[in-house]
């Protein structure tokens, strides 16, 4: 019995496992592999070395788009606490909640690509967003959202890195908030504390590790997500103001056909990955034994 | 309390908002009238990128690609998270951690030795290349999604049929997909819509014009020069037709779903 189910269990995950070897397992490590040779992606390719790796460090792109993730992941903190106050305050019960929910959550089944279009064409200087701010009397704020390095940058960090995870952010923490004991607000009631002092001492710490998982989440996110919204955001510009980690691998491989050197990008990108990867799966590693 | 939720709800509305009515302007009315809605509506935009812009075909291709896609990602989702989820067998569970690792790899990492690899399998331009590399993209998180089902369902139902000795693919059908169909539909979904948005790979190995799918379609008219505000924005809303619709009827299905764990994008 207990070895047919052995042989069972395997049969029925040789598909996802062959998949995952061969696409991803695979590739990954070939990545590596091939960051020490020079390629074009046809014909020979040519041992070099550590060479890939001294030019990549030596070039200002590589750094410029370590520089621009850094930001990016700066907008966590507020991409974080928004959704949680929000969803502090939509715990208390909510008429028409449904519908509220259903227009929130619209951003995340339209697709990165859809909503990058979308926002590439609603932040141009004579776009939608300044003409609402004109017709507001606030002109001054109409600035070049896309075409200013810096300003490009901070409007994908807050539409990419805040707006877009909004919706799913508040349903998301809406649910870990449903698992608050309610002895514990009522407690606080009776002692007098008042919506500040319940949200920080009682809400939060109750929520820790769903905000644990949500931050992890949103590291995933820029660091290895961003790619088809920044695409159809701003593709990588103005310059390279919004170009990262993962648009220079694009940049290296396919547009200029480098793929040895692409491969040493990919290979950076790997360690960040590994990295983030090893909080993620010890915190889903917590959720399953919980 | 209230105020705050309009306000949210106006900004997570308007962007959409704003491109229909765009889409529904022509080039001299948008030129004047950007915010407001259009004093002549006009499908004119539409038929351009129906017909002209060929986003018929993609739409078509997509229609194909995706159900069949979804096939074969069932499958591989459904067996392998009623192991991970309900057998025992060794390494199980350092198999299923070395899975969810290998969730985080981003397309652009992936692409150039994928390239390669379906190249050596001949299957660049096809729907095969492309179904095996968003099968295996997307299916880990279907997997994961099903694994924490299975593992809370009731083991008497699974025990009573590895006792009247069901051979392994019996039990797929008549145990596995009916006690799950509820999950199911969840990851259909979700499935649905990461294929329908998914862009990298299908530019990476669909090259040839007519086997498109209408993600690729709109992201290529974006990359047109000079193209009308009012063409693009028909097309996105052609393409985004489709999900939204789909949420519309759905909605529960793809909330629920989507706090099992993490989302893909």
């Amino acid at each position: 019995m207990m070895k047919s189910e052995a042989v069972d269990s395997y049969l029925l995950i040789m598909p996802l496992l062959l998949l995952l070897a061969v696409f991803i397992l695979y590739p990954v490590i070939a990545n590596i592999y091939l960051s020490f040779f020079k390629w074009k992606g046809m014909g020979r390719a040519t041992f070099t070395g550590f060479d890939n790796y001294q030019t990549m460090f030596k070039d200002q792109t590589f750094w410029t788009s370590i520089k621009n993730t850094s930001i990016l992941l700066l907008y966590i903190p507020l991409g974080t606490i928004l959704p949680i106050m929000i969803s502090a305050f939509l715990r208390e019960g909510l008429k028409g909640w449904p519908i509220f929910r259903a227009i929130i959550y619209l951003p995340n089944i339209l697709g990165y690509v859809i909503i990058g279009m979308i926002f590439s064409i609603v932040l141009r200087k004579l776009g939608p967003l300044n003409g609402v701010l004109t017709v507001l009397g606030l002109g001054n704020l109409a600035l070049d959202w896309l075409n200013k390095p810096d300003l490009a940058l901070n409007s994908l960090g807050i539409v990419y890195g805040v707006w877009i995870r909004l919706g799913f952010g508040c349903i998301f923490f809406l649910a870990a908030m449903s698992s608050i004991d309610e002895s514990l607000y009522d407690a606080a009631k009776i002692d007098g504390a008042l919506w500040w002092r319940t949200f920080w001492n009682v809400t939060v710490p109750s929520i820790r590790f769903s905000i644990e998982f949500w931050i992890v989440l949103s590291c995933i996110e820029i660091l290895a997500r961003a790619f088809p919204f920044i695409y159809t955001f701003t593709r990588g510009g103005p310059g390279f103001a919004t170009f990262t980690l993962e648009y220079g691998i694009y940049n290296a491989g396919f547009i200029a056909f480098n793929m040895g050197y692409a491969s040493a990008w990919a290979s950076v990108l790997f360690v960040f990955c590994g990295i983030i990867a090893f909080f993620q799966v010890e915190l889903m590693r917590k959720n399953i034994n919980a | 309390m209230y105020l705050i939720l309009i306000v949210f709800a106006f900004i997570a509305l308007y962007p959409l908002f704003f491109v229909l009515i765009t889409s529904l302007k022509s080039a001299g009315e948008y030129i004047n009238n950007k915010l407001l809605l259009p004093q002549k509506a006009t499908f004119a935009n539409y038929r351009y990128v129906w017909i002209n812009g060929n986003m018929l075909k993609y739409f078509i291709n997509s229609c194909i690609l995706i159900p069949a896609a979804l096939i074969v990602y069932l499958f591989v989702c459904i067996s392998a998270g009623f192991a991970f989820g309900r057998m025992r067998f060794p390494f199980r569970f350092s198999i299923f951690l070395s899975v969810l690792f290998l969730m985080i790899f981003p397309q652009m990492l992936l692409s150039i030795q994928i390239f390669q690899i379906i190249r050596n399998m001949r299957l660049v331009n096809t729907y095969v290349g492309l179904i095996l590399v968003w099968v295996a993209y997307f299916a880990p998180f279907g997997t994961y999604i099903m694994t924490t089902y299975y593992s809370s369902v009731p083991m008497e139902i699974v025990e009573s049929a590895r006792i009247d000795g069901a051979s392994i693919w019996q039990m797929l059908f008549r145990i596995m997909v009916p006690i799950a169909k509820p999950m199911i539909v969840i990851i259909v979904i979700i499935g649905f819509q990461s294929m329908w948005n998914e862009l990298p790979f299908s530019l990476l190995l669909l090259q040839t014009e007519h086997l498109r799918t209408i993600t690729q379609g709109i992201g290529m008219m974006q990359g047109q020069y000079g193209l009308d505000d009012t063409i693009l924005t028909a097309a996105i809303i052609s393409a985004a037709i489709v999900p939204f619709i789909l949420f519309i009827f759905f909605q529960r299905q793809i909330t629920m779903g989507s706090y099992g764990g993490a989302v893909k994008g």
